[in-house]
């Protein structure tokens, strides 16, 4: 993953983000506001990921969004615009044939910024975040996510010990599943063993006991109140537009959609700085980071480089 | 017997749960409705979800289990996701819903509950998360849940295999895929028509078959040895007495 600034800031500004930001793109289905929110979630995921976003897309989200935009006209035939009739006489209408275009194009955002949020939200920051309120499912979270790994370091070893005992292992097919079940057998005895080794470990070192403090990873700076704040205001004033009509988009049974007045451009401009908080926020720290190095080849480099 | 009638409250204090949390569902069913004014069925969907997790989150909580229990617990979490990592390359041919199974056997349905939907969640951190994650992770919890309620005794001999492997096929069958199908009509389709989820659901068929041999057979492969195995460090170590 590259450098981002976003990651850096406090988790409950990264969640909060993240929840605003997914709540308007699955509850408003609007062109507009559908296709502001795609395009954020693409180019933040690009920044974030790079090619593996590109693969994520051409093969998961574009096939799905095909199938979804396709099958929509083809089972839906409200709304009164019809282009042509099916051979079984059902009709495709104009309207389906966009809602089914508009609800992809939500998908597709959703599972974007959902690729965002495994980046950016690691799992010591649900840990931090949710270690007050449920501790003990934070606990069993975070020791998940350290067993995992070392279940699969172990089976190699264990595999490899078997292997240079019995050479024969692992020649036919059959003798390979006995040998895959001999070693999951043995990794299994395993962990479950060193899981009470673990569990010793924590009940020595006062697990449980009462006035015991916790490690702060993250300190909540000005930086992470502007940005908290900002965003609330954004998710306020475009939340407001959707809520008041005048941010609206009717499908069915025709298309018809609220005119552009000052509050829905006040709401569109909203969702889209709340959409770019990420970005922008990125460029601000680039755009310091080379103020602060002073002019010259090196702060060029910087800002250019990913 | 004390143990006898333990269980017996236990089982009743679960389904009490479970009641409570269905309570919350046609409330927030009346809420999209009047409220929304619209087919919100994404949305509520989530939310009747989210409610009917807080329980079972709660009770867990205020449990305290020991450190032995809860580490325990997460190594068999492990073996799940790992179990889903190991075999990737072949689609819905997973052991989870047999270890969310065997978890809730042996730890009982509050934990069955956790286990799995702490496995969906963890594990979609190695494939994709999305809109979907919250449906995995209640399919996954609730055949937890259903395989403590239907098998979980205390100190008693391991299940029958014939009728482990018919509770695990039907798990799948009914509970699982149905679950997971409505995700997929919901997350892709916010307009939802009875043609159309038709559809979804005849194509989930066959997935959810893949699904249930899956379970049956690591049923069959693993419910014995993993069993034996807590079992082992049950006796060994005095766990969950």
């Amino acid at each position: 993953m590259r450098r981002d600034a976003f990651h850096t800031v406090h988790p409950a500004v990264d969640l909060a983000f993240f929840l605003f930001v997914m709540l308007i793109t699955a509850f408003v289905l609007h062109p507009a506001v559908t296709g502001i929110s795609l395009a954020a979630a693409l180019t933040y995921a690009i920044c974030l990921k790079g090619r593996k976003t590109l693969r994520l897309c051409l093969t998961f989200v574009l096939p799905v969004v095909v199938i979804v935009a396709v099958f929509n006209p083809l089972f839906n035939h409200a709304g009164t615009t019809v282009l042509f009739y099916m051979k079984n006489g059902n009709a495709v209408t104009m309207e389906a044939v966009l809602y089914g275009a508009v609800s992809a194009c939500m998908f597709a955002a959703l599972i974007l910024w959902c690729s965002c949020l495994t980046a950016v939200m690691t799992s010591d920051k649900y840990v931090y975040l949710f270690g007050r309120a449920i501790p003990t499912l934070s606990l069993v979270f975070s020791m998940v996510l350290r067993f995992v790994p070392r279940l699969f370091a172990r089976i190699k070893l264990v595999s490899e010990a078997q292997k240079s005992v019995a050479p024969s292992f692992g020649k036919s097919p059959i003798k390979a599943a006995s040998h895959g079940l001999s070693v999951l057998s043995a990794t299994v005895t395993w962990a479950l063993e060193s899981a009470v080794t673990v569990s010793d470990s924590m009940h020595s070192r006062g697990y449980g006991l009462p006035g015991r403090t916790s490690f702060p990873l993250f300190r909540f700076d000005r930086r992470d109140a502007v940005l908290g704040i900002s965003m609330l205001v954004c998710f306020a004033l475009s939340a407001a537009a959707m809520a008041t009509g005048h941010i609206r988009f009717r499908f069915y049974p025709s298309v018809k959609y609220s005119p552009a007045d000052a509050l829905s451009l006040i709401g569109y401009a909203a969702f889209l700085i709340l959409c770019i908080t990420p970005l922008l926020l990125n460029i601000w720290e680039r755009a310091s980071l080379a103020r602060a190095l002073g002019s010259g080849s090196f702060s060029k480099k910087t800002a250019d480089g990913g | 017997m004390p143990e006898k009638r333990d269980d017996r409250r236990r089982r009743i204090r679960i389904i009490v749960t479970v009641l409570v949390a269905a309570a919350a569902a046609p409330a927030a069913i009346f809420l999209g409705v009047s409220v929304w004014n619209d087919r919100r069925f994404y949305l509520v969907s989530l939310i009747i979800m989210l409610l009917s997790a807080v329980p079972f989150v709660l009770r867990f909580e205020r449990k305290k289990l020991r450190p032995r229990e809860l580490v325990v617990l997460a190594a068999m979490i492990a073996i799940g996701v790992a179990g889903r990592a190991a075999f990737y390359m072949l689609p819905q041919f997973k052991p989870i819903i047999a270890v969310a199974i065997i978890t809730g056997i042996a730890f009982g349905a509050d934990s069955g509950f956790i286990a799995g939907a702490m496995i969906a969640f963890v594990s979609n951190f190695m494939f994709v998360q999305g809109p979907w994650t919250p449906w995995q992770m209640e399919a996954l919890g609730l055949t937890g849940l259903l395989g403590g309620l239907f098998f979980h005794r205390k100190n008693a001999a391991p299940p029958k295999t014939v009728p482990l492997v018919i509770f695990g096929v039907l798990s799948v069958l009914l509970v699982y895929g149905p679950i997971v199908d409505t995700s997929t009509l919901l997350t892709t389709y916010s307009d939802v028509t009875w043609e159309l989820a038709g559809k979804v659901f005849a194509a989930g068929v066959p997935f959810n078959l893949i699904n249930a041999a899956a379970t049956a057979i690591f049923l069959l492969l693993l419910a014995k040895p993993l069993l034996k195995k807590l079992n082992r460090v049950q006796v060994k170590y005095g766990l969950l007495e």
